[in-house]
């Protein structure tokens, strides 16, 4: 199983990965992202959180292993 | 102290190819001396800077500008940036801009409704200077009565391309000055539901004081009206050069979003932010001592071939490479969610109106450079007569 992890230290709220990947990542009041804990993670969506991994201006965004 | 490099920021041939400018620029390596000003070009050697505000302090931009009032909260280190952050980016944040869009679309469409019967415009005139000015009255509840009035402060202040102030921009600075203290007073007198009116809103141990909200308003007023022009400028500028990649756009306005992302990588409009150094510090390989003003060049970063495949093009099949048109870092452009809505009403809006459209016969826009924002000086577009 893989899971999205934003790295709080390094996001400064550019939400790219909320406006790409709107089923994957949400935002906060500051317009922070946040990851949607309960997505179940298909191949579909796999593509989607490999765009907001790549489209983050702070590289604050990783796929790991549970 | 290394030799100094032949490099020089002036020297950029910048005003009709942003491309071959930023290409000079970084013919000077990843992190460069020349003359008294480091300059870090790589995205590697930006993005170590914009992760170590403890180190590259931006104390500069109050000591480089000279303005008496700090420029909040762009000036401020941490941890005192926290404070002014925290109250600010919830009132930028995409939710508060999702509900500006009607607003926002409406008064794009006046803009251009009012040239679209003509068969051509200045879209830098008409439309790209005058928008954001608009939009930042609104937002702060100023009267929009005044915005040919704010737009001349507004132009003199950041036109400059000399070193410098002049007596102009010394007057501009003083009126604008005072046209802000006395709008502040007012707001204090007469709160409304406006941006400012919330900030001072703000009481006991959090309130903001005067010189405080002067130089917020003065910081926004200089790096979020002339930003957004240049960048609509520019987006405008790209379409009406590709006929191709405009009507994939009008096909699909889908696109539109990654069209503008690729449009801001390669079109930095505020292309050099300026950090002055704590410490010596080591930057790929390179020691810049403590006390050195640094540039930190998105220009060239948003350029850099290890992150870019293919920098100098816009390719929106693969928009998605997280550039830094908008720096990064805990100052990142507080503005960027209202910028990139902006950017795409434009867009949709004057598709709706004006598909067909192309730059006047003859003409070459350009940008002034030196300068510290970049924006084409003109772009004047031919098209069909739209009755409207």
């Amino acid at each position: 199983m893989k899971r999205l992890v934003i790295d709080t230290e390094l996001c400064t709220g550019h939400a790219r990965c909320v406006t790409l990947a709107p089923e994957l990542f949400t935002d906060d009041e500051s317009g922070y992202g946040h990851v949607i804990g309960d997505v179940e993670f298909t191949d579909e969506l796999r593509s989607s959180a490999r765009r907001a991994i790549s489209a983050c201006p702070e590289r604050a965004i990783s796929l790991v292993d549970d | 102290m290394p030799e100094t490099h032949a490099v020089r920021l002036e020297d950029a041939p910048m005003a009709t190819d942003r491309a071959a400018g930023w290409a000079y620029v970084r013919s000077g390596g990843a992190v460069f001396r020349s003359g008294d000003v480091w300059y870090l070009t790589s995205l590697e050697s930006v993005q170590f800077a914009h992760r170590h505000p403890e180190v590259f302090s931006s104390r500069a931009i109050q000591d480089l500008m000279g303005i008496p009032v700090p420029m909040i909260p762009l000036s401020i280190d941490p941890p005192n940036h926290l404070r002014f952050r925290k109250v600010l980016d919830p009132l930028f944040a995409p939710r508060v801009i999702n509900r500006m869009e009607d607003s926002l679309r409406s008064q794009v469409r006046e803009l251009i409704s009012a040239f679209a019967g003509n068969g051509s415009c200045d879209a830098v005139a008409d439309l790209a200077r005058l928008y954001p000015t608009q939009v930042f009255l609104t937002m702060f509840g100023m009267p929009v009565e005044h915005r040919d009035m704010y737009l001349g402060w507004v132009e003199t202040l950041v036109g400059s391309t000399g070193t410098g102030p002049t007596e102009e921009m010394m007057v501009a600075g003083m009126e604008l000055f005072g046209y802000l203290g006395e709008f502040i007073a007012d707001k204090r007198a007469n709160p409304a539901d406006d941006l400012l009116s919330q900030i001072i809103a703000i009481d006991g141990d959090e309130a903001w004081t005067n010189d405080e909200l002067l130089g917020m308003c003065f910081l926004f007023t200089l790096a979020g009206l002339d930003t957004v022009t240049g960048a609509i400028g520019f987006t405008l500028y790209h379409l009406a050069r590709d006929p191709e990649l405009r009507q994939r756009l009008i096909d699909d306005p889908s696109l539109i979003g990654s069209a503008i992302e690729e449009i801001l990588r390669l079109e930095s409009v505020a292309p050099n932010t300026p950090r002055i150094t704590n410490q010596d510090v080591e930057v790929c390989g390179v020691t810049i001592p403590a006390e050195s003003i640094v540039m930190l060049c998105l220009g060239t970063a948003n350029y850099d071939e290890a992150r870019f495949a293919d920098a100098a093009t816009i390719n929106i099949d693969d928009p998605d490479r997280g550039h830094l048109a908008f720096g990064g870092g805990i100052h990142r452009c507080l503005g960027s969610h209202l910028a990139r809505r902006e950017l795409r009403l434009v867009v949709e809006e004057f598709h709706r109106l004006i598909p067909d459209y192309s730059i006047a016969p003859d003409v070459q826009p350009e940008v002034a450079w030196p300068s510290g924002t970049l924006h084409l000086t003109a772009l004047p577009l031919v098209f069909p007569r739209t009755e409207v």
